[in-house]
């Protein structure tokens, strides 16, 4: 069994870290022994630490910075943990949350092995309700901007206020910007509260993965 | 200038962005900032932005030249900006006492950290007392402490219309939390849903030669006589005073029936508002005040709920910057006062709830 | 028209004459030489005087020119900010050896290194004149002011802050730097003017120091006025451009 190697990545506030912690606890549930790597370097003070004990409490290896250790980061900006440069080097699967600012691909420069390795895949996460990703044009313009993206997760969504017809929008956009580069739609994924919805859509045939919100308790 | 926000828009964002979009949406033509966490992003979308849309950045070397240069954008006649938070608002209180005193409409957003000193970046309303009432002078600003990114969006425009019609620097009040939270909210072109937007006119550099309809400005701010700088001051504080009604803004729910009125502001109201409306369904006669304007305070508003509810409840991420406006402006009355005062923290709706099941006399 | 014409510049403000300045005082020459400037180049409605804290402040109504008084060290921000935001004005910032070197230092440094496009004129009189007296960064080793009463001790307080020579050696190619002085008015005009053709031409960020006069805080008559400015003040403060056109130089 060939072990998955995938790196969320996307616009600020796109969805990359729901939609990494979910995907790792997923595969956790599988059974499967998950390595989930915070790779936001801009403000590691902001991301996954307030929930590293919780989620490790569920079964998965958290590679970011503890409170105890974040003395500092939040003037710091650019941060890296070396566990997280050596992060492939562990067994299991890795999913990385690579935080915004990434100058594209070159991120991978930073973590070692990440350039050889075959198995990785890097997925933009896309909410089309941000607004500089909300047309097919600027779309295909960002993500030319990472270099590499082996798949997209259509994450189109308005928080709270979204409905059916934000996500069959998404759906449209996200299949017109995929026709046109080639890239595939690796899934669709929706807040769990909405799952109801699959009732009425069929999200045209695409995979869905329903995530459980977790950010929220990274602020508060 | 063209309009930035093509057509009205619900989109998710996190608070930060919906400064820059606001901005942009007000016709703000230049900001001047220098990086400070929380208030980042603000920049980086500034950046991204501005140029799509002929509009200008400079990145200065500290915060007291980001409120100076803005001083000089505004009296150029453009809509110039900037945002800080924490130690860099005390840098900038230097900048907006010379536009206090000058009536330069300088636009600030400032995104609360903990405090004092360097502290923390998520979590405050500890900088009301420096946004409210810092600088040398009578503090005569306008301040919008706002609750929601719609708010955010909406304040900001209104910050830079507020702000270029009655000349009184004006700020727009979060926190590090609005600054990163992430949640929906329409974005609309002003002019579309009628908002008068204020002209803004250079102070120097005018178009015309000298003679001619034109002559030459020389603005101060430093004065020799003791009577002459009384007679500017009052002249400032009587315009501050009559165009305070039109300034002043507030929610206040549920307050003529009440034994008891949560008082908050900006974030932390959302938690007031959660913990008000589960209250008075278990049958607590409880009410909620939000100022909206910290500077001006709604004074008028507040003194009125207090003839009918005497007990208040004040609840800030703060040690009383809140309640110290709160009592100043019910000075006189007899008001009970009790608090909820968690400086830097994080303040939920259940804290409320418990705080005042526990705390208060009411019966349900 | 030469420097050493005894009409007024146009640009002057009559009504606001005679002016404020103490007999003997280095700052109405420099405001004259910049007046004739603004006259030969045709600018007086396009340019922005600002104008520091400190004697410097006196200048704020000395001109027909659209003028601000900013905060002790800020003009270089105010001025920096006007032309930002609107480039078809000349911007010119008028200040001391304190608001430059001291309290306003970060601003010189910064402004010069990001080259805007703007003119600083600094008046070095060796002293926090309207405050006083005190010790300014550019206080000659040994100097007595009401801050070093026993004299500028070089290890206690450091040299004479060297202005002109940090901002060359920080500011870009296009820039122009000079260090001009009261005694000598034809070079210092010809200083102003290039510095100030810098700035219209739209070229880079330009800085004039100039030695000047302060014989009231000097406590110091007319000939010896003159020989601090001319010896003791040139033993550390070298006069010239450094900064310029390669074919204009001028040692």
């Amino acid at each position: 069994m060939s072990r998955i190697i995938e790196a969320y990545v996307g616009e600020y506030a796109s969805g990359k870290s729901e939609n990494a912690v979910n995907r790792a606890l997923d595969l956790a549930r599988q059974g499967r022994k998950v390595v989930l790597v915070d790779l936001d370097l801009v403000e590691p003070f902001y991301t996954l630490r307030p929930l590293k004990n919780k989620l490790e409490n569920m079964g998965i290896e958290v590679i970011a910075w503890e409170t105890k250790d974040t003395f500092g980061l939040g003037e710091a900006g650019y941060v890296i943990k070396p566990e997280m440069r050596w992060a492939l080097r562990r067994k299991g699967d890795i999913i990385f949350d690579v935080g915004y600012g990434v100058q594209g691909f070159r991120i991978f420069n930073l973590v070692e092995g990440a350039l050889e390795e075959e198995n990785l895949k890097i997925y933009a996460v896309v909410n089309i309700s941000r607004p500089l990703t909300s047309s097919v044009e600027d779309i295909i313009a960002y993500l030319n901007l990472f270099g590499r993206v082996d798949g997209i997760i259509n994450n189109s969504h308005l928080g709270e206020l979204t409905d059916k017809d934000v996500i069959e929008e998404g759906i449209q956009v996200i299949r017109e910007v995929s026709r046109i580069t080639g890239i595939p739609v690796i899934a669709i994924s929706v807040e769990k509260n909405l799952e109801f919805l699959a009732g009425k859509s069929n999200f045209q045939g695409f995979p869905v993965r329903f995530l459980e919100r977790y950010m929220p308790q990274s602020l508060w | 200038m063209e309009r930035a926000i093509k057509e009205e828009k619900r989109v998710f964002m996190t608070g930060n962005e919906v400064v820059a979009w606001g901005a942009l949406a007000a016709e703000a033509d230049i900001m001047y900032g220098y990086p400070i966490t929380p208030q980042n992003e603000v920049m980086h979308y500034w950046t991204r932005l501005a140029p799509k849309h002929g509009r200008k950045f400079l990145q200065t070397e500290d915060e007291l030249s980001a409120g100076f240069t803005t001083i000089g954008g505004v009296l150029a006649g453009r809509r110039a900006f900037t945002a800080t938070a924490g130690p860099g608002n005390i840098l900038l209180q230097e900048p907006v006492s010379m536009a206090e005193m000058m009536r330069l409409p300088m636009v600030m957003a400032i995104m609360q950290r903990g405090g004092p000193s360097t502290a923390t970046v998520i979590y405050s309303q500890q900088e009301v007392n420096l946004t409210t009432s810092g600088g040398n002078g009578e503090a005569l600003r306008i301040v919008y402490s706002t609750a929601t990114h719609q708010e955010l969006y909406d304040y900001t425009i209104k910050a830079f219309n507020a702000a270029w019609k009655y000349r009184f620097p004006t700020f727009i009040l979060g926190d590090g939390y609005q600054a990163k939270m992430r949640e929906p909210l329409v974005m609309y072109n002003p002019q579309d849903k009628g908002v008068e937007m204020a002209a803004s006119e250079p102070f120097v550099g005018k178009e015309g030669k000298f003679g001619e309809g034109r002559e030459p400005a020389h603005l101060r701010n430093a004065f020799s006589m003791e009577e002459e700088l009384y007679e500017v001051v009052m002249e400032h504080i009587q315009d501050y005073n009559k165009i305070t009604p039109q300034i002043v803004e507030y929610v206040s729910l549920g307050c003529e029936e009440a034994d008891l009125v949560i008082v908050a502001h900006g974030i932390v109201s959302r938690a007031a508002v959660a913990a008000q409306e589960k209250l008075r369904r278990e049958g607590y006669r409880v009410g909620f005040f939000r100022p909206i304007t910290l500077r001006p305070f709604p004074v008028r508003a507040l003194r009125k709920v207090c003839k009918s509810t005497s007990k208040f409840l004040v609840v800030e991420s703060a040690f009383g910057q809140l309640a110290r406006l709160v009592k100043e402006a019910l000075f006189g009355l007899e008001a009970e006062m009790d608090e909820i005062f968690m400086p830097g923290l994080g303040i939920t709706s259940e804290k409320i709830i418990g705080h005042v099941k526990k705390k208060s006399e009411l019966k349900v | 028209m030469s420097a050493s014409e005894t009409t007024m510049p146009k640009s002057w403000r009559l009504e606001t004459k005679p002016h404020k300045f103490c007999p003997g005082c280095g700052h109405g020459l420099v405001l004259k030489v910049l007046g004739q400037v603004v006259d030969e180049l045709d600018i007086q409605e396009r340019a922005v005087f600002g104008c520091d804290i400190g004697c410097s402040l006196l200048a704020w109504d000395f001109f027909n020119i659209d003028s601000v008084q900013t905060h002790h060290g800020r003009t270089t921000p105010v001025i920096t900010g006007i032309v930002r935001a609107n480039p078809s004005l000349i911007g010119i910032a008028y200040m001391g050896d304190g608001g430059g070197y001291a309290i306003g230092s970060q601003h010189l440094v910064n402004a010069a290194n990001r080259n805007d496009k703007i003119f600083v004129l600094l008046v070095n009189n060796t002293n926090y004149g309207m405050t006083g007296g005190q010790m300014a960064p550019t206080t000659l080793p040994g100097q007595i002011t009401e801050t070093t009463p026993y004299g500028r001790d070089v290890d206690e307080t450091g040299s004479p802050t060297l202005g002109p020579e940090m901002v060359a050696a920080i500011s870009s190619e296009t820039a122009y730097v000079a260090r001009g002085t009261v005694s000598n008015m034809s070079k210092l005009k010809k200083f102003i003017k290039r510095a100030m053709e810098n700035v219209v031409a739209g070229r880079g960020f330009s800085f004039v120091e100039v030695l000047a006069t302060c014989p009231t805080n000097w406590r110091t008559n007319a000939r010896d006025t003159w020989k601090f400015l001319d010896e003791d003040m040139k033993k550390y403060f070298k006069v010239g451009e450094f900064k310029t056109l390669p074919t204009e130089r001028e040692e």
